[in-house]
């Protein structure tokens, strides 16, 4: 049995178009690599940061003292069933401005994973956090200077803490800071030398037995907290579930996959179209072979297998390469982008089954079912028709009528256009995608720095306190000594700052609804006639700040549902209106509703609204200050971890942009080499040439550019939205400056400004002979 | 009879615009016959060859060709035909430009469970030489040897011929005949050729004349001319 000799058309195929095959299979690869570098890395930093609670023995929880706690009260700690382990440390303020919390080497719990060095050994030395190091350009051997002691230290090495994976300085924080913000470790001989006042009295617990699930966690947590307080006074309890420093990363990470996967898909159907694009012009090229094949009694199914071959022999490789590539460089970027946000032990290349079959099928997918579909309607007509160069199935009803006022060249122009249409077409999706891509890209400063601009005028007051009472001050087994720990909080509370104006406060939770995050909502208790809110309340009726309105898409009129955290209490609320504040996601009321709704007592007040800084209340009292300070630690944090991912996002998209229009034109071209041929035989000049089929191209790329922008902005607004209802806690509004589309334009077009030159040169290479061939 | 052709019927369009092309054609030939079909432009003979063929449908009639209804068949059964019974060779040669000439000819072996050895027809075609060239390395005569290889390497009963020598010169088209008619004597295939050179047809065994879409006459040569010996 002969071997079908067809086959041996596809190496010469591939050789004789290398270049279009080249820049396809770079995409594809491209695309593959990054997808599966991403999936790679997140499953395997998902496996490590997983394992890594019981590999660095993770607590179940802190809570701090106001001093020492003695022999006896460890004892009766130990004796609820949990292990205790001192974990004290001091925040010191280094010289370079950011703040640093220094422990003792750890032996017992949230082990220390040394990325590279090693751990102190001197007094002199110092180990900090690895993150922290990266993002003020610190490395082993450099020295950190605490500012109030001039103390200086040596990094002997990098780590990483399993309690800090993420760097809340405070848990209540809105976002954590990994710049300003670390945390390091030195000798035990070392931490004796710190001045014992300035040390947080801090302990770490485990469970004996730890705890099935979240809600056994929950209850345990209240049952070990009340009888905490029984034993030693409290001014801080962090259970791990709660503790934002260890579990928002791992609430972070996993969260892309979704939208790594759309984009695969996407990017894959893109090409694919490509594909058909350009094997329907090859069939068009050879359609008198065709004829002739199946004149002979070629199948239709043969002749398109074959001409699937090389498609699927490319789209195969590329994921092959795609996927190793994925596997080793691309895995490190992706990783990279993680350790950028999340101070992560080292980790192990986890082998994904799922991530290889997810970037293999859906590129062989996307192809075979796009070109399948393209080859089996292309091919579905007689070998006559194949025989006669007739590709429409009916007759054409006639050239489009152009009027003749036209000038000649605009014709000629315009016929370029429908003789192409579905080129151009392609060409128009392709350019809305690649611009949605570099719109995406180029958004993500210009909308934190507007966010960052408009903060200050957004802010309800210069600065925010939210109290808190000291953890322990109520015990229902101890009522007199609450009842005395409440009046000296009162007391202790009160400010003679004039400017200062109460507020109460309570906290719920939205309703879980899929795939968002439940988040917390902060119900403020306004003061009648209040100089820092422009509201006045009637009764029970409720204003929600406009980050909550259009977080949730909420507006006057609408009803809506929170919750307590932990337990099954629900409340509803309708929306009175909606008040331009941005800095969080919070309801406001008045304060006697909110205090007679959550039972408060009529003159509680949970904090301050003050235009200059409150400087006579304890720092003890103070669980939360919002500031110009803290509201920009959400953007500066974004900046850091996603502005890199940004730089990715661009780079693509330009690629994506170089490649579609280089392919598109080019079998544009080639279509009509014959017809540009003939036209020099006629005397048309190469530079007339380029002014026809050029100039087509570049007003349709400039058009789809331009016209495109109102439903990429549309489309941005959908998905930026999504990105942040799913992906964040809080809200950042989605502004766009007008240099974003300045920058993009010009980006996209001067990518297309090289592709021209090109068009042009393959325009001045076609040959006057090309006309008169009659061989195939 | 191996091949009869039966009130063979065939129009285009509709309404006014409406043009019969073939109207009741009748023809009958033996196995191993070579016929040549005459006629002015429009007369159908194209169109007969392409109905013969199973590329094109009759709107009335009847195909037997070795015992084989053709009118009937689905287009699945109709490549099933091409494949089994029918070589195609056309004015225009369709090779396929980056296979070599023994690979084109390759692609009408792979069609057949019994194709001739390749490189005997290309000794036989003159080709052998030129084996390893693609298609514009090759001159006129030489892309159409080759087109007649790819045709006649199944081996089949039926060689189909739409005008094969009317891109080509004098000397080059006397060539061509000569294979085709050595083809016909070697392997004994049928050969329905459309022409509009009248000099071929004394080379045929059947002169069909049609003009209007019908057989105006059907002639058969008692002495068969070699191609060497025709002149135009």
């Amino acid at each position: 049995m002969v071997k079908n000799p067809l086959r041996k058309r596809y190496l010469r195929e591939l050789k004789s178009d290398f270049g279009k095959y080249l820049v396809i299979f770079l995409l594809m690869a491209l695309s593959i690599a990054e997808i599966s570098g991403f999936l790679v890395a997140d499953i395997s930093m998902v496996a490590a940061y997983n394992e890594s609670f019981e590999k660095y023995r993770i607590e179940d929880g802190h809570f701090s003292t106001e001093k020492r706690m003695s022999a006896r009260q460890e004892e009766a700690v130990r004796a609820l069933g949990t292990a205790v382990y001192e974990l004290f440390y001091t925040d010191r303020r280094l010289t370079n401005g950011s703040k640093l919390r220094i422990f003792r080497n750890r032996s017992e719990v949230n082990l220390a994973c040394v990325m590279s060095g090693r751990l102190p050994e001197s007094g002199s030395e110092i180990a900090i956090d690895r993150m922290y190091a990266d993002n003020n350009g610190l490395k082993a051997g450099d020295t950190l200077t605490i500012e109030a002691t001039g103390e200086s230290f040596v990094i002997s090495g990098l780590v990483a803490l399993g309690d800090y994976s993420a760097m809340f300085e405070n848990n209540s924080d809105m976002m954590f800071d990994a710049k300003n913000f670390g945390v390091a470790v030195v000798t035990e001989e070392c931490f004796r030398e710190f001045d014992s006042d300035l040390l947080t009295c801090c302990y770490a617990w485990k469970y004996q037995t730890p705890p099935a699930n979240e809600k056994e966690e929950n209850a345990r947590s209240e049952e070990f907290s009340k009888a905490l307080h029984g034993i030693v006074s409290l001014t801080d309890y962090n259970p791990r579930y709660q503790n934002q420093a260890i579990r928002f990363t791992g609430k972070d990470m996993g969260g892309d996959r979704a939208m790594m996967t759309i984009f695969l898909v996407a990017v894959n159907v893109i090409i694919a179209f490509v594909f058909a694009v350009t094997v329907s012009s090859t069939i068009t090229k050879e359609s008198a072979v065709i004829g002739t094949l199946r004149a002979t009694g070629y199948t239709r199914g043969e002749l398109v297998r074959h001409y699937m071959a090389v498609p699927v022999m490319v789209t195969l490789f590329a994921a092959l390469v795609g996927n190793i590539l994925g596997y080793t460089v691309m895995k490190n970027v992706n990783a990279n982008l993680y350790y950028s946000s999340y101070s992560l032990p080292t980790y192990e290349t986890r082998w994904s089954t799922e991530a290889l079959i997810e970037t293999t099928l859906i590129p062989i997918a996307s192809m075979l079912v796009i070109n399948i579909s393209m080859l089996t309607w292309k091919l579905r007509l007689s070998p006559l028709k194949f025989l006669r160069r007739d590709l429409k199935k009916h007759r054409s009803r006639g050239a489009v009528r152009l009027s003749t006022k036209l000038p000649f060249f605009t014709r000629f122009r315009l016929r370029i256009v429908f003789q192409n249409l579905s080129s151009y077409i392609l060409l128009a999706f392709g350019i809305l995608f690649a611009n949605f891509l570099l719109l995406f890209g180029l958004m993500f400063p210009s909308v934190l720095k507007n966010y960052m601009e408009a903060l200050p005028d957004n802010m309800i007051s210069a600065h925010q306190y939210i109290l808190k009472l000291p953890e322990g001050a109520v015990n229902e087994e101890h009522r007199l000594e609450s009842l005395l720990q409440m009046m000296l909080f009162r007391k202790a509370v009160e400010t003679e700052n004039e400017t200062a104006e109460k507020f109460s406060a309570w906290t719920l939770d939205t309703v879980t609804e899929r795939g968002m995050k439940d988040e917390e909502i902060l119900l403020y208790g306004i003061t009648e006639n209040s100089r820092y809110v422009d509201l006045s309340f009637t009764g029970d009726e409720v204003y929600i700040s406009q980050s909550l309105a259009e977080k949730r898409m909420l507006e006057a009129g609408d009803r809506f549902r929170l919750k307590e955290k932990y337990d099954e209490a629900e409340y509803e609320f309708t929306v009175a209106g909606v008040y331009p504040y941005s800095g969080a996601l919070a309801v406001f009321m008045s304060r006697e509703a909110l205090n007679e709704r959550f039972d408060l007592g009529k003159d509680t007040f949970s904090g301050y609204f003050s235009d200059s800084e409150i400087t006579d209340i304890d720092e003890k009292y103070i669980g939360q200050r919002v500031d110009f300070e803290s509201l920009s630690k959400v953007s500066r944090q974004l900046d850091i971890s996603m502005g890199a991912m940004m730089k990715v996002v661009d780079v693509f998209a330009i690629v994506m942009y170089i490649v579609l229009i280089y392919l598109l034109s080019k079998t544009i071209i080639e279509k009509n080499a014959g017809a540009i041929s003939m036209s020099k035989i006629l005397g048309f000049t190469n530079r007339e040439l380029g002014k026809l089929y050029v100039l087509v191209t570049s007003i349709v790329v400039v058009v789809c550019m331009a016209g495109s922008i109102p439903l990429e902005v549309l489309l941005l607004t959908s998905v930026f939205r999504v990105v942040i209802r799913l992906r964040m806690s809080g809200w950042i509004p989605f502004i766009l400056s007008g240099d974003v589309y300045v920058k993009m334009l010009a980006l996209g077009l001067s990518s297309y400004a090289v592709l021209a030159v090109f068009e042009f040169l393959r325009i001045s290479r076609i040959p006057k002979t090309e006309a008169l061939k009659n061989v195939e | 009879m191996f091949l009869e052709m039966q009130n063979i019927r065939k129009s285009y369009g509709e309404g006014e615009s409406r043009v019969e092309v073939l109207r009741g054609v009748e023809l009958s030939l033996e196995k191993g016959q070579f016929a040549v079909l005459f006629g002015p432009s429009g007369s159908g003979k194209s169109t007969l060859l392409n109905i013969l063929g199973g590329i094109d449908t009759a709107d009335e009639g009847e195909i037997r060709i070795g015992g084989l209804s053709v009118g009937g068949l689905n287009e699945k059964e109709l490549s099933a035909y091409r494949r089994d019974h029918l070589g195609y060779v056309f004015q225009m040669y369709n090779l396929i430009p980056n296979l070599t000439v023994r690979e084109n000819i390759e692609v009408g072996a792979y069609l057949s469970r019994k194709p001739l050895h390749v490189d005997e027809l290309l000794e036989t075609l003159g080709l052998s030489k030129h084996a390893n060239k693609v298609p514009n390395q090759l001159s006129g005569g030489q892309q159409q040897r080759c087109s007649i290889g790819r045709a006649i390497v199944k081996n089949p009963d039926i060689l189909l011929c739409d005008e094969p020598t009317g891109a080509l010169d004098y000397n080059t088209s006397r060539e061509i005949l000569a294979l085709i008619e050595k083809v016909n004597r070697v392997y004994g295939n049928t050969i329905v050729m459309v022409t509009h050179n009248e000099a071929i047809g004394q080379m045929a065994d059947v002169v069909v004349r049609l003009r209007d879409g019908k057989v105006r006459s059907r002639k058969e040569n008692e002495v068969r001319l070699s191609a060497e010996e025709l002149e135009w």
